[in-house]
């Protein structure tokens, strides 16, 4: 397998062949491995899509995922070896992997955001009143002042 | 070029305090030129509204420029330096990627000498500064509730406040069961439309840049103004050094501006670059006349270097608190443990702020693998990562503790003497380690937050960072009334050149334990209208 490709300039592209997506998700399986009613990694089209909006922008990630695709082995016991031997590159690849992760508007969703990229949430009238007025904060206000007065020093 | 052709003002850097500045003098009929290292910031190239935002904000907008890299960018030398160091160069400063706590320093943090016998008192105090407060807190459409009796009476914020959403709450309730101050917090974000500034429509995502233009940043708050008014802003002109005229006034500073050198005349000049910016441009400007650095006959240029190197703690909540809606400064703020207690093993003390936590889904990640408490060590990766994210995201509630930081002379920025910036300038070195009194300080506030986040219904606390990079870059060109054991003047000026002002953080003799961006945009203000108020006085360079 040949390392994957990466442009030396910040935040440079990369491309992965089709056999490096295939090694991708075995990888990305053991960082995310999906379960409490959300998909593994490669369920979620980690290795498919959403790497790709990672290592467009992210070329240190980019690295990551280069120097960890090229190690051979079971993908367990590859990553087992990297978070011992290496646990900054470890860092690295699983932080790509979750960033492509939570990237899919699916996750996203699962997760009870209101949108696949962050979105208007304006607030009603009376909302910032609405937590206050039940008097929540006449207890702070009844205590009195509570900074160090100065005049004249 | 005649007399009448120089501008009244040259300022360096279009950060919060050149903007505050540049805005007051144009409308005071002088005219003003800005030279900014960086370009204006297009609000549709903000990574908020991407995806892919959070990761954006790792790489090509992280507020460190080591990371961020852009050209205009002018490398640090971290070697020496406990603190990680944030900062954006472009029109609007490290406004455009703040978070927009607005807060005013106490009366107690301008006299820390007579009341806690360490540092130095401020030559203002609280009460002098408050008129200026205020009209920057108008200018900058800063949001908040009137009244907190953590404060003198009268601070009435000129907006309502945001709300404080479902995590303030429930973390206010919490703070009412221990009896513990807590106020709604103070942003510089408009919760209605206001001058240049929209109304919040509470994205979340303050410190990508405001996709909204709700932010009071001062390239969408304040430059408006001052360009309306003749200031002119000349965009990727980064300031190689001051110059003087023979009378040692300074009249004017060489720059570069895409490889080529220039030079900008004025009759006045302003530096307002930032706690690192401002001290390597004063060391840069050695001259036969000073030669140890510009205004520097105190020699205390660069050294006392504060930060904030403020520490976290989160809590897990059952309920669901979609504590990805913004604004991302404060929800709600403590004061409770501010001023000094002698019994609790230090001096001064930290306002504690609750920002939205699931805004920032990547950094759960961190917030489990590096928390105390045996967090780190419990299982992240693999079949629990997504039982972690589920459980955490929208189910979280983030302290953080913003400490003061006392000056000590050895934390410092020097210039480097080897690596340089693109036009070949000195990097600027920072020698800086965390202090003794600041480390107890945040111990014992963090462990005071799990006490908070206990009562306010946690299932589980732990604290999951120190030492953050805070971009509160202070102290560095001191204030003071004695030319031997300061910088500038109580007006900023320079006692070495007095038509050389410094309006940035870099004034500071302390770091009080709040937000600086009110307290810097608080004193350029009150320069500013000095300049206006003796300018028939102010002696000015006519070479």
């Amino acid at each position: 397998m040949s390392a994957v490709e990466v442009r030396l300039e910040p935040f440079g592209g990369v491309v992965l062949s089709a056999a490096q997506r295939e090694r991708l998700a075995l990888l990305a399986d053991v960082v995310v491995a999906g379960g409490a009613g959300m998909p593994s990694a490669s369920g979620a089209e980690v290795h498919t899509q959403w790497i790709d909006r990672v290592i467009a922008v992210r070329a240190d990630l980019a690295e990551a995922v280069s120097r960890v695709l090229v190690l051979e082995g079971d993908p367990d016991e590859v990553l087992a070896g990297v978070r011992a031997g290496d646990p900054e590159l470890f860092s690295g690849f699983a932080f790509a992997v979750a960033g492509a992760y939570l990237i899919n508007p699916r996750v996203r969703r699962e997760l009870g955001y209101p949108g696949p990229a962050p979105m208007k949430s304006p607030a009603l009238p009376g909302e910032a009143e609405a937590y206050l007025e039940d008097g929540i904060l006449d207890v702070v206000i009844a205590r009195g002042p509570i900074y160090r007065p100065t005049p004249g020093i | 070029m005649s007399s009448k052709d120089v501008p009244d003002v040259l300022i360096v850097g279009a950060g919060a305090s050149g903007g505050v500045a540049a805005k007051h003098l144009a409308e005071q009929g002088f005219s003003v030129v800005v030279l900014e290292q960086g370009d204006w910031v297009n609000q549709s190239d903000l990574p908020g509204l991407r995806p892919e935002y959070e990761l954006l904000g790792g790489g090509p907008w992280h507020p460190n420029p080591n990371v961020r890299q852009r050209p205009e960018d002018y490398p640090l030398n971290l070697d020496d330096s406990s603190a990680v160091i944030g900062m954006f160069n472009g029109v609007g400063g490290s406004t455009v990627l703040y978070a927009s706590c607005w807060c005013r320093a106490k009366p107690s943090d301008f006299r820390v000498r007579t009341l806690d016998g360490v540092a130095d008192d401020w030559p203002v105090s609280y009460e002098e500064l408050e008129p200026y407060y205020r009209q920057v807190e108008y200018d900058l459409g800063v949001s908040g509730q009137a009244g907190n009796p953590a404060y003198p009476p009268g601070y009435a914020p000129p907006l309502p406040s945001l709300p404080i959403n479902m995590a303030g709450r429930v973390m206010a309730e919490g703070m009412n069961k221990l009896g513990w101050h807590w106020w709604p917090g103070y942003n510089s974000i408009a919760s209605q439309d206001h001058l240049h500034q929209k109304k919040c429509e509470r994205y979340g995502v303050c410190m990508y840049g405001c996709p909204q233009g709700a932010k009071g940043s001062v390239d969408v708050a304040l430059f408006p103004d001052a360009l309306a008014r003749g200031a002119r802003i000349e965009t990727g002109a980064r300031v190689a050094r001051i110059t003087l005229d023979e009378n040692g006034l300074a009249n004017g500073a060489v720059y570069f501006q895409d490889g080529e050198e220039k030079f900008q005349a004025a009759k006045l000049v302003m530096v307002g670059a930032n706690g690192i910016g401002t001290p390597r441009l004063l060391l840069m400007s050695e001259s036969a006349r000073f030669p140890t650095g510009l205004a520097n006959s105190s020699g205390l240029v660069g050294k006392r270097f504060m930060t904030h190197p403020f520490g976290t703690s989160v809590g897990l909540y059952e309920n669901d608190l979609e504590d990805w809606v913004g604004p991302t400064g404060e929800a709600i703020e403590s004061m409770q443990f501010y001023e000094t207690d002698a019994s609790r093993g230090f001096v001064r003390g930290s306002k504690w702020h609750i920002i939205p936590s699931a805004g920032r889904p990547l950094g759960m990640i961190n917030r489990f693998t590096l928390g105390e408490g045996g967090v780190a060590e419990e299982p992240f990766w693999g079949p629990a990562f997504t039982d972690r994210m589920k459980s955490s995201v929208g189910h979280l509630i983030e302290w953080m503790i913003m400490p003061e930081d006392l000056p000590e002379e050895h934390n410092r920025i020097t210039l480097d003497p080897s690596m340089t910036d693109s036009d070949g300038l000195p990097a600027a070195k920072v020698a800086y380690t965390t202090g003794d009194n600041t480390k107890r300080l945040v111990d014992w506030n963090l462990q005071r937050s799990l006490e908070a986040h206990e009562a306010a219904g946690a299932s589980k606390a732990w604290i999951t960072s120190r030492n953050n990079p805070s971009w509160h870059n202070m102290g560095t060109a001191k204030m003071g009334d004695d030319p031997e054991t300061s910088v500038v003047d109580r007006w900023g000026r320079s006692h070495d050149v007095p038509n050389l002002y410094v309006i940035d953080g870099s004034v500071f003799p302390t770091a009080t334990g709040v937000n600086p961006t009110a307290t810097i945009c608080a004193l350029a203000k009150r320069a500013a209208t000095h300049i206006v108020e003796t300018r028939r006085e102010q002696e000015v360079s006519t070479a």
